[in-house]
């Protein structure tokens, strides 16, 4: 326990002094910002585009276009900017060769690979919460009048599929040496789960669900009770994962 | 576009333009500071930072920051 501590303090140091959480946290206040003025002006620009005769009309836009585009970046470049980030949890640490005095003074592996999962969670946490106020504020200040159901959750769900995601990284960073390789494989993974999206049978258990019904979430066109079957598997494939990166991680040759 | 317009963004307009600034300062002083980089040029890094808008910066912190 002292040695995970110890462990996710000098993570959270690594974080800070390697520009890692400045830049997300950045990207992500960017974004948040972003989100409201893009719905905003987005029929302004658009209109602008169209040349003389043509009349294009747009709906005044919405609260909904806010949280679009909020859900869009956040999982389309958030994620991407994220996994990008921490491609090289382990294989720096590693190539280095800076795990391997710890190690051996008696640091157990499996602190290392949880608190590293935590640092990269509490780091996703912080950045969504930031994006998410911002936006949150900002729709408010725009859209007053304008009603969103089932808000918070589906930003729980997008949360969710982040933690997933970052656990598949953590097992595939295990798997691999180098950070591409750490990258290949997390690709796979979110690959699989968007070939598995074809078949509608599955969108019930596919845990990339958490990740496109967030917009049916607040428009009220998908039922919050749906999804609770793809939270449990997410929570459990999670699980799995990072056990199995722990398991891989003790066996490894360092 | 005239200055009521602009005025209504200026809630937006503002902390999007600290952000950008408070990003690009970092990122200079960290290249001025620290002459080893995994590729590229001082001159090359200083212009990247100070001139493509948040990528810019985010680009020289993940990929061109040497190790120190």
């Amino acid at each position: 326990m002292t040695g995970y501590l110890a462990f996710l303090k000098k993570e959270v140091i690594e974080y800070i002094r390697t520009y890692k959480l400045f830049i997300m946290l950045i990207v992500f206040a960017v974004f948040g910002i972003t989100n409201p003025l893009m719905a905003k002006l987005m029929p302004e620009i658009l209109e602008s585009l169209a040349t003389d005769g043509v009349i294009i009309t747009f709906p005044e836009p919405t609260a909904y276009d806010a949280w679009t585009q909020f859900f869009k970046n956040a999982t389309q470049i958030g994620l991407v900017v994220i996994v990008i980030l921490f491609s090289g949890i382990l294989s720096s640490e590693l190539s280095k060769g800076t795990l391997i005095n710890l190690l051996t003074k008696g640091l157990s592996r499996t602190a290392v690979i949880l608190s590293k999962f935590t640092c990269m969670v509490m780091a996703w946490t912080v950045s969504i919460a930031l994006c998410f106020g911002l936006t949150y504020g900002y729709t408010m200040y725009l859209f007053p009048e304008d009603q969103t159901s089932n808000l918070l959750f589906s930003v729980l769900c997008l949360w969710l599929f982040g933690l997933f995601l970052l656990a598949a990284l953590l097992f595939s960073a295990s798997l691999t040496k180098s950070n591409y390789g750490c990258l290949l494989i997390t690709g796979v993974v979110v690959l699989v789960c968007m070939l598995m999206n074809i078949i509608p049978a599955l969108h019930k258990y596919n845990p990339i669900s958490l990740s496109t019904d967030n917009i049916g979430l607040i428009v009220n066109s998908i039922d919050v009770t749906s999804l609770y079957s793809v939270i449990l598997i997410s929570c459990l494939l999670s699980l799995i994962f990072v056990s199995l990166s722990v398991l891989i991680f003790r066996k490894k040759q360092l | 576009m005239d200055l009521a317009v602009l005025k209504e963004y200026f809630p937006f307009l503002i902390p999007l333009i600290i952000l950008q600034i408070v990003l690009s300062i970092t990122a200079l002083i960290h290249v001025l500071r620290h002459p080893r980089y995994r590729f590229g040029n001082k001159v090359m890094w200083v212009l990247v930072v100070l001139f493509i808008q948040f990528i810019g910066p985010a680009l020289y912190f993940a990929l061109g920051r040497g190790e120190e």
